[in-house]
């Protein structure tokens, strides 16, 4: 197939880099090996929409994260996704701790983060009650907010296909092809080949190895686990925000945040591993998450934990992004080592790349701007955000509407159907794009009725669909028909 | 314009239906049950094996069997049910339900009363934060129920089951029917979480293993579940270093406890019991919002389902005076205190315009003979055990309460002899 850009990966990164290239006329293919958006370190982080008052001066972080933010007050409304507002607290339990949010004003005031003040212990707690008494000051930052992850990843993507880029799951790339010139060709995958004159490396974990077939070998990912509580979303207005500890020499430490959609969350860990995709949770993990929660919030009601998680996310030692395009190989452009805060960055990281695309592989592929482009994108309607009077309006509209599938989260059928229109082929697609199965009962409920929707609309058996691609899946067979082939295979 | 509803009921399991048929009996004219599956009866239609019914029919039926028999009563009785039809908030200002129905688009109901019939539901595997991977294979034991007995599908071909609560033993005796191996039972505590009858019919009969003070605690597997460790614990819970073992297997069915069902009754604004997870009754079944009543697994989880049955009829009749503007509004409230051995128990109160059943369960098990009661000397009988998967009674009469007027309290609990 013949493009004029591949992307690898679609994550927050890739995602955001395909809609800002379909701004101009190109053929643009976006490759992810999962099952579903998002996959990687886009689907399991903080949800966090950073005031830019962290990254030191100088660096590529602190280049993007400040208009990051500023795009993503802008994108929420043009991609319709949920981005709570609330601002973000870093809390000080000692003088020494106060001195260094002091360091932290500076900083952002550098950064051009807008608004970033110190405020009190009891000023915070006015704001915040359930923190913890012993925190002595706060550094505050306006602008930070919190996001729907799922929701954002997809809107992208469907943004970038809306203006044409095509997107392949469940393509796993396993090599780069150069030309004659041992420039770029393309890529090589499990689905086949994949020609374009430029490849663009948004590969997250796994962008150190992918970088280091185009023999870069500057930059090496250190894969490093987080893991989070999720709490029930009657905690809602426990907290109204994103708390951090002070940071340390360990790191950011441990954060309690509510949820865009208003669960109590805290993490994430920072262990460095080797395997780039073990995302199970650990006993000593979460022991640290919860000993770090209660600190900040001595009442952390972990009672109401509906699940614990993890990720990986693209640590690199540097401890900055890798972000340029190769001399050698022509056509192959690194956005990597994209972590926190890669969520916040992605946006202008990609309008980076594309100015980067233009003065510097302009030989290569030419950006003519595409007129016909369209910024705006509808989410699929959210029943549970609703009035009454649209509720009555949609379900009069199409019935679909008016039948629950998932009781927790309130998500209709009507819901469940338009999540496969638009590309759900598994149990996670449908909670990753309507939060089927992300409530109280972890999908106890709606997950045989989602399987059964998603067997009867993709006509495809019911022992067929997976929880999430490969081997994933569901059910092992029919009752009677699974107990006659044992006993048939008992006789042999 | 449809008629006024004067008992509006939700859910249609075997709560809901009697609550249907005690409203009618107790003359309310039109009583509506709403029930968001296709079909009536509740977690009791996936139910197929025997054992309901021996105390209200005095024989062993399946949970179909069982319902069948309550279904028709309310046909019988008039009772009007809305199959299909989900309530998905109530506003607490008005009493305002609001439901949807394919057919029937989204519809606002202001009945005379309400009974909250929804019963509970199973706890996800979050409740219990157990590290490792989350693939596929993991599901609740009524999860599982639902796909083999309704949906003809097996969930896995090796099952390890943690918890031992009566569904996760139900379905390791059903998935050696169905030719899939059970490599044991798992269970936290140092007592089995179900009926013994359960433990004996289920799990002895086909030899699987059992395994007390032992739980999983760690999960492996990236796509599909490939197998678990378990380890004892000691008393604190905390899994013991060096008894940690690897177990193969595909599927790990979770019966880790029930917790009722609330979403509905938190929009209706009534008090949540923080032991019990159900609404604050007394024993007319009313909660702290007059026109609701609540009855069933919703309020407290029951062992045996004849005992939901009683107490739908109850709510339903309550709730059938109540909209006839004939349940006084003086009605004493005598709180009702559990002793130190009382885990939880319901209802909380008691009115005395009623014989009142109060169901408990103890916190520690006693093996020998001891005495459940309920002081000031109101009821007293003697037990062989007592243990906290088999729930107790205490029976007090209208009049016992008639004839303390100035009766404070009553303290229930159970003690060795």
């Amino acid at each position: 197939m013949n493009y004029d850009v591949v992307i690898i990966g679609s994550g927050i990164t890739g995602a955001s880099i395909a809609r800002e290239l379909s701004k101009y006329k190109l053929r643009i293919a976006v490759l992810d090996k999962a099952s579903e958006l998002p996959a990687g370190a886009s689907r399991a982080n903080s949800s966090m929409i950073h005031g830019g008052f962290d990254d030191k001066p100088g660096t590529v972080k602190a280049k993007f994260c400040v208009p990051g933010n500023k795009m993503w007050h802008k994108l929420k409304d043009e991609l319709d996704v949920h981005l709570d507002e609330c601002g973000s607290y870093v809390c000080a339990f000692s003088d020494e701790e106060t001195k260094h949010l002091g360091k932290l004003l500076e900083q952002g005031k550098t950064n051009g983060a807008p608004g970033v003040e110190i405020i009190s212990g009891d000023e915070l707690r006015r704001k915040e009650p359930n923190v913890s008494p012993d925190i002595v000051a706060a550094l505050w930052s306006p602008e930070a907010g919190i996001i729907n992850n799922f929701e954002a990843v997809n809107a992208m993507i469907e943004s970038a296909r809306i203006n044409g880029a095509d997107l392949y799951l469940e393509t796993l790339v396993t090599d780069l092809l150069l030309d004659g010139n041992q420039d770029i060709r393309g890529v090589a995958t499990n689905k086949g080949e994949f020609l374009a004159p430029v490849v663009i490396n948004a590969g997250g974990v796994h962008s150190g190895e992918i970088a280091s077939w185009a023999g870069d070998y500057s930059f090496r990912i250190i894969p490093t686990k987080g893991e989070y509580f999720l709490l029930d979303r009657t905690t809602r207005g426990f907290i109204h925000s994103f708390l951090f500890s002070c940071p340390s020499k360990a790191g950011k430490g441990i954060t309690v945040l509510q949820t865009a959609e208003g669960n109590l969350m805290s993490g994430p860990t920072a262990t460095e591993q080797e395997d780039p995709e073990d995302r199970a949770t650990t006993p000593e993990g979460l022991a640290e998450v919860l000993k770090g929660a209660r600190r900040l919030v001595p009442n952390f009601p972990v009672n109401l934990n509906i699940t614990t998680f993890a990720g990986v996310r693209a640590n690199t030692e540097s401890g900055d992004f890798e972000i340029r395009a190769l001399a050698k190989p022509r056509g192959f452009v690194n956005a990597a080592g994209i972590k926190s805060p890669g969520f916040t960055s992605a946006p202008a990281i990609a309008e980076y790349i594309a100015g980067l695309i233009k003065e510097e592989l302009a030989d290569r592929i030419t950006l003519t701007p595409n007129d016909k482009f369209i910024p705006e994108r509808r989410n699929i309607p959210r029943f549970l955000y609703m009035d009454m009077d649209s509720r009555k309006a949609l379900a009069e509209k199409d019935p679909a509407y008016a039948q629950i599938v998932c009781r927790c989260e309130t998500v209709t059928e009507g819901q469940v159907l338009e999540a496969i229109r638009r590309g759900a082929r598994t149990i996670t697609a449908v909670k990753m794009m309507t939060r089927a199965g992300t409530g109280r009962c972890q999908g106890g409920f709606c997950c045989p009725r989602v399987a059964e929707i998603l067997s009867r609309e993709l006509g495809i058996p019911l022992d067929e669909i997976t929880r999430h691609g490969g081997e994933s899946k569901l059910l092992v067979g029919k009752t009677k028909e699974f107990l006659l082939k044992k006993e048939g295979a008992a006789n042999e | 314009m449809s008629k006024k509803i004067d008992v509006l009921i939700i859910g249609a399991g075997p709560a809901g239906v009697a609550a249907g048929i005690g409203a009618r009996r107790e003359g309310a004219e039109n009583v509506v049950v709403l029930e968001r599956d296709w079909d009536l009866g509740g977690i009791l239609q996936q139910c197929i094996h025997p054992g309901f019914g021996l105390r209200t029919f005095k024989e062993e039926l399946t949970g179909p069997e069982y319902m069948h028999r309550f279904i028709k009563q309310a046909h019988d009785e008039g009772v009007e049910f809305r199959t299909n039809t989900m309530v998905f908030e109530i506003d607490k200002a008005t009493n305002t339900v609001w439901t949807m129905n394919k057919e029937r688009g989204i519809e606002a109901l202001n009945p005379g009363a309400i009974v909250l019939t929804m019963g509970c539901r199973e706890r996800p595997l979050g409740a219990i934060r157990i590290p490792g991977t989350r693939p596929s294979g993991i599901y609740t034991a009524g999860t599982a129920q639902r796909f083999v007995n309704m949906e003809g599908y097996m969930p896995g071909k090796r099952a390890v089951i943690l918890g031992s609560g009566d569904i996760g033993l139900i379905m390791a005796r059903r998935m050696i029917w169905e030719g899939a191996e059970v490599e044991g039972v798992y269970e936290v505590m140092s007592w089995p979480g179900g009926l013994r009858r359960n433990i004996a019919q289920c799990l002895d009969d086909y030899g699987i293993p059992f395994h007390l003070k032992t739980t999983v605690t760690r999960i492996h597997g990236q796509d599909r579940l490939e197998g678990v460790t378990v380890a004892q614990v000691d008393d604190h819970m905390t899994p013991i270093k060096g008894t940690e073992r690897y177990v193969e297997c595909d599927t790990l069915l979770l019966a880790i406890g029930l917790i009722p069902e609330n979403e509905l009754s938190r929009m209706a604004g009534i008090d949540i019991h923080p032991v019990t997870g159900g609404p604050v009754v007394n024993d007319l079944l009313q909660t702290t919002n007059p026109a609701v009543f609540a009855a069933g697994n919703v309020v407290i989880v029951y062992d045996l389902v004849d005992n939901v049955s009683d107490e739908g009829l109850i709510a339903g009749a309550s709730a059938a005076k109540f909209a006839a503007g004939k349940l006084s509004g003086s009605a004493r409230r005598i709180p009702v205190k559990g002793g130190e051995n009382v885990r939880l128990y319901s209802p909380q109160y008691v009115t005395g315009e009623t014989d009142a059943t109060i169901f408990m369960r103890v916190t520690h098990p006693i093996e020998g003979a001891c005495r459940v009661f309920a002081e000031p000397g109101l009821y007293s009988q003697r037990l062989r055990y007592a243990r906290p998967g088999e729930m107790n009674e205490v029976k007090i009469k209208a009049e016992q309460i008639r004839n303390l007027p100035d009766l404070q309290e009553i303290v229930i609990d159970i003690q060795p002899v």
